[in-house]
């Protein structure tokens, strides 16, 4: 689900920023640091909205750099156990297929796709009921309830920032592991 | 991760951090990115190779997800969805998913009869309104 939310981050400014348009800096600073970035308890970060309030700065020991409290508005798609949205199949084997919901990497165990579906492999592999009348395939859109999220920790290179770490989006929530299927919203692919 | 085990969309435990959170349906979701994406070509040309990969996702996520286009529907629904006492969440779940049926309707959101809230019936004007909107964009 997409949320409309404000998040808190204490951003360090070099002292060359500093001047008339300090607040463009930082905000364009800002843009630059958050967006893209994914954590397990927010989510990921699509798109500064808005700057709520920027507080008062605090130079830093030792250094000339100044800390800038800033609130902002973002739109983060952040996913929850229990929640129905859709994805895109965009790989299927005799394990399971894998879908991508935005920037959410899903994987479907065959456990987990109705009983009534076989795996079909050749060029175009493919989970079919019985009668044919659906398939998955590469390409499909299907609709997934997600029963568990997992956010990967193994590859947090990450910036370190206070209460929160950020992570490089490719690398980040490899997480949603584990969807259960639910059922098919459009056998595409048909298109021509 | 304890936190993420107390989660459950399904009863609207969203924890604290998202439970006044405002959702959004991937239609205004949409409109947003859409306007964004705009503005940072516009910005200049070498800046279209730095749009992050997170908001190229999304945007062609909910591109392809979005039930209503048009930018007055889009508020319609919210608008039309709003006066169910529905909590964020769910209104956002039917924008996205526009359910035909009622049985459908609750499977996708199961506190939509937990509660006792909602009638079949109710959930059924819920759902022609949503149609009407979607027929008349």
């Amino acid at each position: 689900m997409f949320f409309h939310i404000v998040l808190e981050r204490n951003m360090q400014l070099h002292p060359r920023y500093f001047g008339r348009n300090l607040r463009e800096n930082l905000v364009s600073k800002l843009m630059k640091d958050v967006e893209g970035t994914c954590s397990g308890r927010h989510g990921f970060v699509v798109a500064v909205t808005g700057i709520e309030d920027i507080g008062k700065g605090l130079i830093r020991d030792g250094t000339g750099f100044v800390t800038f409290p800033v609130k902002y508005q973002c739109v983060v798609f952040r996913p929850f156990k229990g929640e129905i949205l859709e994805a895109v199949v965009t790989m299927v084997n005799k394990m399971g297929f894998f879908a991508e919901a935005g920037p959410v990497q899903i994987f479907v165990s065959n456990h987990l796709i109705p009983d009534d579906m076989e795996f079909q492999s050749g060029d175009m592999p493919n989970y079919t009921t019985s009668d044919g009348s659906v398939k998955i395939q590469k390409d499909s859109e299907v609709r997934l309830k997600i029963i568990g999220l997992r956010v990967d920790a193994t590859e947090i290179d990450a910036r370190e920032n206070e209460s929160l770490f950020l992570v490089d989006a490719r690398t980040i929530f490899h997480l949603c592991i584990d969807f259960i299927f639910c059922f098919i919203v459009d056998s595409s692919a048909l298109v021509p | 991760m304890s936190k993420l085990e107390e989660e459950d969309a399904s009863e609207l435990k969203l924890g604290e951090d998202f439970l006044k959170a405002k959702c959004l349906m991937n239609s205004e979701v949409s409109i947003l990115l859409e306007h964004r994406y705009e503005q940072i070509k516009q910005m200049s040309d070498e800046s279209i190779n730095q749009v992050p990969q997170v908001f190229e996702k999304c945007l062609q996520y909910v591109k392809r997800f979005s039930r209503f286009t048009n930018q007055d529907a889009v508020k319609q629904v919210r608008e039309v969805l709003s006066r169910y006492q529905l909590a964020e969440f769910e209104l956002a779940v039917l924008g996205n998913l526009c359910p035909e049926t009622v049985e459908e309707a609750v499977t996708i959101v199961p506190t939509l009869k937990s509660k006792g809230r909602l009638d079949d019936e109710a959930i059924e004007r819920l759902l022609n309104d949503l149609m009407m909107i979607k027929k008349f964009e």
